[in-house]
């Protein structure tokens, strides 16, 4: 809630009155607004009823069923809710933004704040409006005398014992507390007494706690079960002794404990990172996206000058609903360290020298053009965009290979269909199933806020997760079924007992990691899923529960743009290879004798073997093109300038065509979109879900041609997954204390 | 007035030598009086002046107070060639513009050690090492850096 927003709303009916008020207002003024000194300005003609308002933050309201429709009054203007809604809603359909701190609409309600207390007609108190379902008729006033001198009430209280410290808060300015206590606190405190303070509680390195600050709102708690799916946090005590804290001292282990940060409404648990770093007002947003995984969750970049300072989440209800990862949260340290910011060549004694990119380039063309065409490799890193993928696709077909292909996607991935590779229920649509067959991933580690998404869906409505891989910690209920292909021929057989939750199911759905993309037998593995997915109907036209789960930004966009190598052993007869960003290629199975290009921002695997480093700019510092996991097209914008010398990954890949003689034909980002529309149109199609149009029952049937290997993990530490988390401080900090076992 | 000054001319040559007189003169700046008026009249208003006190680079501040009010304070630099208001600390610059009657040793007394820097005069047009760069001054030699990333060391590899 914006401080100007309140500010307007304590105003406005004021300012009406304003006349009549003036000469009672120049009485010495009472701490608060008494009922009878407002009783004395008796209204002389009846108000006319007040325009209707716009809703608050575009609330909406959706009727599912026309006849639970009830109108309530609020402030003397009727409103259409559902039945079932909470008088905090209703005045928000109303355009009545009432103060709450405990209240968060995502949180079970608590009600224990009491700062949504208004007036309702006929009722001996106030009432708590989040708490209060709204009735029929009911006649709801926010802005009487009752009504303030109940918040002033409930705030003077609060601020009892809340410290003084808005200077040295890190939340100052960006504080609810702060914000409502100028808008419907009183202008003087009659506290005299000492006030009390709490120890403050080591949450791990990313949650700063300042317990004295804490208000008692319990949100933190209700996250942490709700949400997270961990029951770290808890309420001690009672009455003044009451506090927030882990009971025994012990980490916050969740992979989703940053949001406690954001839902916080006071200082009390704040960024250790972003600790005394910068105000919230000298900082510049950039709303763009996270890359770090296959999620792309909605992030806004706060930059102050060439600084990323940190990072928060952005609402969108299909994605990430405005929680993200702790990864994504605090990763941003590493875009500051190991930078490549220099075109280097590694010379005759196997040192780098920083070189011209003119040099670079020319070394670059002349050794690609002795080198014969099937022996020239390209490989797109896991964060690379669609128009560099384009770029370097178009760039090595015109030297005449078509040995190109994305990390992670393996040697012999389907590209042909899309429902094939994605995740064809959509992360929002998960919330349907009722049975959840997680085969060869674990979602926590792989894309957290897809796993919260299931973790949501099991507290709803108790949906079954069977699980086959390796033991791994779920933050929810799940059947271990097995740790190989072994149980996923049973199921595929109808063998297993789990196959009988999976046919009961209305809403099946199966989610396979791209961790089996690697896997020699990934074609039988996807067969026996197919077969799974044929008898339980988890492909239906009107439901499609078929899922991979991806584990990079760039996989998606890499298989729609055909990413896909010619032949399978293309590394190991490789004379040129060219890494774009690609950390996490097997480098020992490239040639001693090859050349290879690093094009990258981090000085991270790959450039160890490098003959040639190109300076690329990092996902924070260029416009490009990414696909989520479910198909969402999203695109990241700059917030920061590119470091040293660095360039754009396509305007690299496009000068370096042109110094070889084989210049592409697109000279800006508009002209490369247009040719990614020519290869996949729906890349162009930017914050929309394209889904996938054939179902996947056109691939060959189930052959037991599966060997028998366990599936592995496939990401060993959820912290360090590319090169920028590898590069962060943070992140290192995070893998040591957290992962801990 | 004027014999007085005659007899302590004769006195001082007889007392030091005419080489060592002349040296003096040369040095107080007696000769550069004769091509600048403004140190000729300073010189001349100096007699029967009461010298107040002496800085630390030399400047003499002389004080008389049956001259005009206002203008009754001046200062004879210590440079007799390029002399310049900046080159009067800031200890005495409020006893010379009336800003205070404290005169500079005073003020020096109440100066705390711990902090604050050596006042320098104004050295524009002397040349560019001499100029106060800010800290981020391409020709600050102690400029300050910066680069907020930090790059890739190749030689680690």
């Amino acid at each position: 809630m914006g401080l100007g927003m309140l500010a307007s709303r304590v105003m406005r009916p004021t300012a009406s009155k304003l006349p009549r008020n003036l000469l009672s207002h120049f009485h010495i003024r009472p701490i608060v607004s008494t009922p009878e000194s407002s009783a004395a300005q008796a209204q002389p003609e009846p108000e006319p009823t007040p325009p209707p308002r716009a809703p608050v933050a575009g609330a909406r309201v959706h009727f599912k069923n026309p006849d639970d429709a009830i109108e309530v009054f609020v402030d003397g203007y009727p409103v259409k809710i559902p039945k079932g809604m909470t008088v905090l809603q209703a005045c928000e359909v109303a355009g009545v933004d009432i103060p709450r701190f405990c209240y968060h609409s995502r949180l079970s309600i608590a009600g224990n704040c009491r700062m949504c207390l208004v007036e309702v007609e006929k009722s001996p108190k106030p009432v708590a409006s989040c708490a209060m379902p709204a009735l029929p008729g009911m006649k709801i006033k926010t802005d009487t005398p009752v009504a303030k001198k109940a918040r002033e009430g409930v705030m003077e209280f609060l601020l009892m014992n809340h410290p003084l410290d808005c200077p040295i808060c890190d939340q100052g300015g960006e504080c609810d507390l702060q914000d409502q206590s100028m808008a419907f606190g009183s202008d003087r405190g009659r506290f005299t007494e000492m006030k009390r303070s709490v120890v403050d509680k080591n949450l791990g390195p990313l949650v700063k706690t300042v317990m004295t600050r804490c208000i008692q709102c319990t949100r933190c708690v209700r996250f942490a079960t709700e949400v997270a799916g961990v029951q770290d946090l808890g309420m001690l005590g009672r009455g003044s002794g009451e506090e927030i804290g882990t009971y025994v001292e012990k980490l916050m282990t969740s992979e989703l404990s940053g949001n406690v940060i954001d839902i916080c409404p006071v200082g009390a648990l704040t960024s250790k990172p972003f600790a005394f770093k910068a105000r919230n007002w000298e900082l510049k947003g950039t709303e763009t996206i996270d890359v770090t995984d296959a999620v792309g969750s909605n992030i806004r970049i706060d930059s102050r000058g060439p600084e990323v300072l940190r990072i928060l989440p952005r609402l969108n209800e299909d994605i990430n609903e405005e929680w993200i990862s702790d990864k994504t949260r605090f990763f941003y340290d590493g875009l500051k360290r190991q930078r490549l910011n220099d075109p280097m060549i590694r010379g005759a004694d196997g040192r780098f020298k920083a070189v011209s990119w003119r040099d670079a380039l020319a070394v670059v063309a002349e050794v690609a053009h002795q080198t014969k065409p099937e022996e020239i490799v390209g490989i797109a890193g896991q964060l690379s965009d669609a128009e560099s993928m384009m770029a370097l696709k178009d760039f090595l077909n015109k030297m005449g290979s078509n040995n190109v292909w994305c990390e992670g996607n393996g040697v012999n991935t389907d590209a042909d269909l899309r429902s094939g590779y994605l995740m064809n229920s959509g992360i929002a649509g998960l919330e349907k199933a009722d049975v959840f067959l997680l085969v060869g991933t674990q979602p926590r580690v792989e894309a957290a806020m897809v796993n919260a998404r299931i973790q949501k869906t099991v507290r709803a409505t108790q949906a079954k997760v069977g699980y086959i891989g390796p033991a791994a910690d779920f933050n929810y209920d799940h059947q271990h079924l097995g740790i190989g292909p072994q149980t996923l021929i049973e199921i595929a057989e109808g063998r297993h007992p789990f196959c009988s939750a999976l046919l009961n199911a209305k809403n099946p759905a199966i989610i396979v990691g791209a961790g089996l993309f690697e896997r020699k037998d990934k074609d039988a593995i996807f067969s026996a899923v197919e077969t799974i997915s044929k008898y339980a109907k988890v492909v239906r036209p009107d439901w499609n529960g078929f899922n991979v789960l991806l584990l990079n930004a760039a996989q998606a966009a890499a298989l729609d743009l055909g990413l896909v190598p010619e032949s399978g052993k293309s590394i190991e007869s490789a004379k040129f290879v060219y890494l774009m960003g690609a950390d996490d290629v097997n480098m020992e199975k490239v040639p001693v004798d090859a050349f290879v290009v690093y094009q990258g921002h981090h000085g991270d695997r790959g450039v160890y073997r490098a003959n040639v480093i190109l300076p690329a700019a990092a996902f924070s510092e260029k416009e490009g093109t990414y696909e989520n996991t479910e198909g969402c097209v999203q695109q990241t914008l700059p917030a920061v300038p590119t470091v040293g010398d660095a360039r754009d990954d396509w305007k690299i890949i496009r000068a370096l065509s042109e110094v070889a003689g084989v210049r592409l034909p697109y000279d800006s980002l508009g002209a490369i979109r247009s040719r990614i529309k020519t290869v996949a149109p729906n890349l162009v199609h930017m914050d929309e879900r394209e889904p996938a149009t054939f179902s996947a029952s056109l691939k060959p049937d189930f052959s037991h041609k599966m060997s028998l290997t366990a599936f592995g993990s496939t990401i060993e530490n959820f912290y360090m997954t590319d090169s920028i988390t590898r590069a962060s401080k943070i992140m290192a900090q995070c893998s040591a204390l957290l992962l801990k076992k | 007035m004027a014999s007085s000054v005659v007899k302590n001319a004769l006195k001082a040559i007889r007392e030091r030598g005419l080489g060592n007189f002349f040296r003096e003169l040369k040095e107080e700046g007696y000769l550069n009086c004769l091509s600048d008026g403004n140190l000729l009249q300073t010189k001349i208003h100096n007699i029967g002046a009461k010298l107040v006190g002496v800085d630390k680079v030399g400047n003499r501040y002389y004080e008389k107070l049956d001259i005009q009010y206002g203008r009754h304070r001046w200062v004879e630099y210590a440079e007799k060639g390029r002399y310049n208001a900046s080159q009067v600390p800031a200890e005495w610059h409020g006893w010379l513009h009336y800003i205070t009657d404290n005169t500079g040793d005073e003020l020096l007394m109440l100066k705390p050690k711990r902090y604050g820097i050596e006042h320098k005069e104004n050295f524009s047009g002397e040349g560019e090492e001499l100029i106060y760069h800010s800290k981020g001054h391409a020709l600050n030699p102690g400029q300050r850096n910066w680069t907020r990333y930090q790059p890739w060391e190749p030689t680690k590899a």
